[in-house]
């Protein structure tokens, strides 16, 4: 599903990542974990394609495509979908007019019919509901004066809308109280399926606990330094990242 | 800045020649049959503009308002009645009308509420102050030219106590004549009577190069409320320079709006003039530029008495090389106690040669009052961009839905919901249907 092979990706003519190569295949559930500064986030941004971020060399390949020449709205349209570590506040857009955008967008992007307003604002509602989501929410411009585990909610709310094939989620723990994370677990543990593939970026175990990890990397100074199953979490939990930062963290 | 100018204005001996071409249309209406308060103004302002001509941009106020597209054109103004050719549908179906076409006022194409009254300005025998008291000539020289070709426009009258039941549209059209690029000079007054309320909807609408110089009195008696909507449409050929003066008497109510989707260059301009204690007077507007237009709102709030509350709501985008001018002021005067003064400007640069201006302005003698104001100018938040983007949301689609809500969010002032979803698809239009799909 997502194959990524010697990454080399810079930012503000900074090198960060430093050849990754990462593979992930179709109904697993990767978490990559890291020290501060690793290149998690720049992993995150470098496969949905933000501006700015400058990749010098390797590949990424998702859905069979070569997707490196790729505006994020059409990786978005592969199947792609990024839950940010700072959902964007995007005031006079409702959230209702947002997701009804985007979910007609993929799907005129996919050569789909647009969804009629009654089926859109169904599905919506049995999300929501599924959520625990206050309606009144999606009246509101996006993410504006939303508190942080509600922002978290919303984007698990369009991971639910959008049904990608993969999800990265980017740190969705940080800045959550234990109540709102299990919340986001479940939301995101609903949707795994055999079809869908999740990449969990994370500095702490924590999240482990509640979304299970078929594989777990671990990243520092750019590369994928080591690689194993829910144990070596377990392990970073107890001895840290000191081991692969070279010296003292 | 109140000056009669019959009274107050000393010719000046003083000739410049760039003025001339600007008034030879004028020569021929020195005998028609207008009465004799027309042709004694008109020769006060034949004057006044001789001596200074179209402002430079050493004049205050005038910096930044480019005039260039007007030295490059030429225009003809004419006094032979013109046929309407190619009328716009009323912008809302059930409403009453009045027409002009090229500043003229079209009598049989006008229908008026029941108990209004419209008097073309050359059947007024006598002078209305407020047809006359257009300001100081020599320091407007667009009233001044305005004024040199005092024919065309009307009086509206509407009668105290009356609630007119529809908006009346007054539809501003412009088109060639004889393939000559049109100058328009209307001058219209529109009062309402104590205790009435009524919706205007002015459209400024026409194909091809024009020049339009309007100059609109609006008066509102004690406890008179009136929504005043102004839409321009876009024309790279219209130049529209326009001044408004609204002058509210005590408890009235005026909610002014404006929209320009583009003109080749313009500037309105707005003076409430708050003469009464109690009166609430509000305009607000947005403008879409694009190529090489430019627009200015030049507002003055002017408070003479306590109790007022005044507020400016101005928002716009500029794209390309585009220019947007916003100069406003709050003058309040020495017994306007308990004052409530608010202005805002926003743009929203869609390039990186796009060019704003705002100069905002507080004058206040008066020393309990309330009054403010903000003004920015920025781009699109690129990472609201991204991640929209990033949910499969086209970049142009989301610079679309970005724009229109931010500008839309200034429509919540318009209080009239069909009138604001003529503005909201005005926004709609500008963008482009494919842009604006999928908003709200």
């Amino acid at each position: 599903m997502l194959k990524i092979e010697n990454l080399h990706a810079k930012i503000d003519g900074r090198e960060v990542l430093k050849g990754l190569s990462l593979e992930i295949n179709p109904g697993e559930v990767h978490a990559i974990m890291g020290p501060n500064g690793s290149g998690k986030s720049t992993l995150s941004y470098v496969l949905s394609g933000r501006d700015g971020y400058e990749v010098t060399d390797g590949t990424m390949t998702f859905m069979g495509e070569d997707i490196g020449d790729m505006a994020p709205e059409e990786r978005a349209a592969l199947g792609m979908f990024l839950a940010f570590q700072y959902p964007v506040e995007i005031p006079g857009v409702t959230t209702t007019t947002f997701l009804k955008t985007a979910v007609n967008a993929l799907r005129k992007a996919r050569g789909e019919a647009e969804m009629t307003p009654v089926d859109f604002l169904k599905l919506q509602k049995e999300k929501i509901t599924q959520l625990g989501m206050d309606a009144d929410f999606m009246k509101r411009g996006v993410n504006v004066g939303f508190s942080g585990g509600e922002k978290k909610r919303n984007e698990v709310l369009q991971l639910a809308m959008l049904q990608p094939k993969l999800a990265i989620l980017d740190e969705t723990d940080s800045g959550l109280d234990i109540d709102a994370l299990k919340v986001v677990a479940d939301g995101v543990n609903a949707l795994r399926a055999a079809d869908r593939s999740f990449l969990i970026i994370t500095h702490y175990q924590r999240l482990l606990n509640y979304i299970k990890p078929d594989v777990v990397h671990v990243l520092a100074k750019g590369k994928i330094q080591r690689t194993g199953g829910p144990e070596l979490a377990l392990e970073l939990e107890e001895n840290g990242y000191a081991d692969f930062i070279g010296e003292a963290a | 800045m109140n000056a009669v100018v019959a009274k107050n204005f000393k010719p000046v001996e003083t000739v410049r020649a760039e003025a001339l071409p600007w008034l030879a249309d004028a020569a021929a209406l020195r005998h028609d049959n207008a009465p004799k308060w027309i042709k004694a103004l008109r020769d006060t302002a034949i004057d006044a503009f001789t001596a200074t001509a179209l402002p430079t941009p050493g004049w205050e106020g005038w910096q930044y308002t480019n005039l260039r597209p007007l030295m490059d054109a030429e225009f003809v103004y004419s006094a032979t009645p013109v046929k309407p050719i190619d009328l716009p549908a009323p912008l809302l179906a059930d409403s009453y009308r009045i027409v002009l076409v090229n500043g003229q006022l079209q009598g049989k194409l006008s229908d008026l509420p029941k108990g209004a009254t419209l008097t073309a300005l050359m059947d007024l025998a006598d002078a209305e102050e407020e047809l006359i008291t257009a300001g100081d000539l020599a320091v407007s020289p667009f009233v001044a030219l305005n004024t040199a070709y005092m024919r065309d426009g009307f009086v509206l009258d509407v009668p105290k106590g009356t609630d007119v039941d529809k908006p009346i549209e007054i539809l501003y059209w412009h088109q060639q004549t004889d393939g000559a690029a049109p100058a328009a000079y209307p001058r219209s007054l529109i009062r309402l009577g104590e205790n009435s309320g009524m919706t205007v909807l002015e459209r400024h609408a026409g194909g091809g190069a024009a020049f339009s110089n309007h100059y609109t009195g609006i008066v509102l008696k004690p406890s008179a409320r009136l929504r005043f909507y102004r839409f321009i449409d876009e024309n790279d050929g219209l130049n529209l320079f326009g001044r408004t003066v609204v002058r509210s008497q005590k408890s009235s109510v005026f909610e002014g709006f404006s929209s320009v989707s583009g003109v080749a260059a313009g500037r309105q301009e707005f003076r409430l003039e708050l003469l009464d204690p109690a009166i609430s007077s509000s305009i607000g507007g947005i403008y879409m530029l694009k190529g090489r237009q430019s627009h200015d709102f030049s507002i003055l709030a002017d408070h003479f008495e306590p109790d007022g509350t005044s507020e400016q709501h101005f928002k716009g985008v500029i794209d390309d090389q585009s220019r947007a001018i916003f100069q406003g002021k709050i003058h309040v005067h020495r017994p306007a106690q308990k004052t409530d003064g608010y202005q805002s400007h926003h743009a929203l640069l869609l390039s990186g040669e796009a060019e704003a201006s705002a100069k905002p302005e507080l004058e206040i003698y008066a020393d309990d009052v309330k009054c403010s104001h903000g003004a920015t100018a920025g781009m699109l938040d690129t990472s609201a961009l991204f991640y929209m983007q990033s949910r499969g949301i086209p970049m142009e689609q989301a610079r679309g839905l970005l724009i229109q809500s931010f500008l839309c969010e200034t429509l919540e002032r318009v209080s009239d919901d069909a009138v604001r979803a003529l503005y909201a698809a005005r926004i709609a239009e500008w963008l482009g249907a494919d842009t604006a799909a999928g908003a709200a």
